[in-house]
């Protein structure tokens, strides 16, 4: 697992560090602070990006560092935002609505939300995933009345973006331990 | 020759275009500028800036233009307060006196006339701002503690625009005021504005070809404001101003928006401005008003 603390890296962007994550040159600045670590991060594992310290993130900071990370490595990583507040979610969900992306966020409540525009079934999958920290598809089906096509079609979209991670032939959400 | 620019009374929002017509008049008929303030009582944060970017597109063009300053000293002490002097000196040859060192920080100025040049001012303005305005907001205002990061956002992106659109400078300023007649409550005001390309050149090269014979001023600032569109290609761009109009629509704010000869309202339930005026006199850059008003049952000071 590799925590990204946004604040930290903040403090390495501008004259003296910044801080607050405003403007579009400053999301890049942070972004091109985060790729290095994630080319030295495990192929699998969990990326945190840590938002517990951040006071303020506006659209354009938010676009350059959620919507292009996971627009560039979301294939790849799996990335969970922990410490997310509901003002951060004002900048992050329409910038995921924009691109059509999805990301895992944790609260800083450690309550788990799938943020991004997504069908109400995968919603409602994700929903019982979290609350059973995990099911095979069968099970899924089951429990909300799909059918097992469906659950297993809904769970391949939710591993190809990466927000659920295969263990066995269950699917578990990502979540902070 | 001297052409002389008169300046409204009342230099804000409303009279704004009483003064951008006599200042497009002046600009037709050539000849150096005067900017004749000294009838003025009152202006808004938006007249100030305003007032500046006329001051910069002729300076950059033409010769340095004349300034007559109020002869109302309580507006000229309230203006060298709110910082307008000390930009507009560059600008402007001043005529009259002005306080050089007055005092700042009344408690109803959140944010002095500050000069946005890059993404550096952005920070300061934003980090300046955020306590005095989350104590305005929710202690004055009556607004959720949440319409605090929405504010700033709203005015990092209304900055960032200069930054990444105008091709030149620009000015922020942000101020409450009690609006006993015009509304009945107290009111945030952040005007932010420059003497930049303006939203058509902007965005000409992308968007031009598509609206053919109806590429004006007026489309320029609908595709900006509605569609969402950039001058960027990316996908990712042209959320901030999507974002400001979905805050201000939150908390039954307004935003106004004028470039060249036409203006964008976005009017709340208590402002009954068209949503778009056309054909207004031209005016360099782009002015940006936003107006988050009081809750309803908060009472006025």
């Amino acid at each position: 697992m590799t925590r990204i603390d946004l604040h930290m890296i903040l403090q390495t962007v501008g004259p003296g560090g910044y801080g607050d994550l405003v403007t579009r040159r400053t999301g890049q600045a942070v972004r091109n602070g985060i790729e290095p670590m994630l080319a030295d991060h495990p192929p699998g594992d969990l990326a945190l990006v840590d938002f517990s310290t951040v006071r303020l993130i506006d659209y354009s900071c938010a676009d350059e560092i959620v919507g292009q990370l996971l627009l560039r490595h979301g294939h790849a990583q799996y990335f969970l935002l922990v410490g997310v507040r509901d003002h951060h979610l004002e900048a992050i969900e329409p910038v995921l609505e924009r691109h059509g992306l999805a990301v895992v966020a944790q609260d800083h409540t450690g309550r788990i939300r799938l943020l991004g525009r997504l069908p109400e079934d995968v919603m409602r999958v994700y929903a019982v995933l979290v609350e059973t920290g995990g099911a095979e598809p069968a099970a899924i089906a089951e429990a909300l009345g799909l059918g097992l096509d469906t659950a297993k079609a809904i769970m391949a979209d939710l591993l190809r973006r990466r927000l659920v991670r295969p263990d066995g032939p269950a699917f578990r959400p990502l979540m902070c331990a | 020759m001297t052409r002389v620019v008169e300046l409204p009374a009342q230099l804000d929002d409303r009279s704004f275009d009483q003064f951008t017509r006599s200042y497009a008049d002046a600009v037709a008929q050539g000849g150096r500028l005067l900017f004749d303030a000294h009838a003025v009582q009152w202006a808004s944060p938006f007249g100030l800036v305003g007032l500046l970017c006329a001051g910069q597109a002729v300076a950059q063009e033409a010769e340095q233009p004349l300034f007559t300053l109020p002869t109302d000293k309580d507006v000229v002490h309230y203006w060298a307060r709110a910082g307008f002097f000390a930009q507009a000196e560059a600008l402007f040859e001043l005529h009259g006196k002005w306080p050089r060192h007055a005092a700042r920080g009344s408690s109803d100025v959140l944010l002095d006339v500050t000069p946005i040049r890059g993404a550096d001012d952005v920070h300061d303005v934003v980090g300046h701002i955020q306590e005095r305005a989350a104590a305005m907001l929710t202690g004055e205002l009556g607004l959720e503690s949440t319409a605090t990061m929405g504010f700033a956002m709203a005015l990092s992106e209304a900055c960032q625009n200069i930054v990444e659109h105008a091709g030149t400078g620009g000015w922020v300023a942000v101020q409450a005021y009690n609006w006993k007649r015009r509304l009945g409550r107290r009111v945030v005001v952040i005007a932010v504005a420059d003497a930049g390309v303006g939203f058509r050149r902007s965005l000409e090269a992308t968007q031009a070809r598509e609206y053919g014979d109806r590429w004006r001023d007026g489309a320029a600032l609908e595709a900006a404001l509605i569609k969402g569109v950039s001058r960027f290609r990316d996908p990712g761009r042209g959320q901030g101003l999507a974002g400001i109009r979905r805050y201000l629509g939150r908390w039954d704010g307004k935003l106004s928006v004028r470039s060249g000869t036409a203006r964008f309202n976005m009017s709340p339930s208590w402002d009954d401005d068209p949503p778009l005026e056309e054909g207004l006199p031209p005016f360099p850059g782009s002015q940006v008003l936003m107006i988050v008003p009081a809750v309803a049952d908060k009472a006025t000071r």
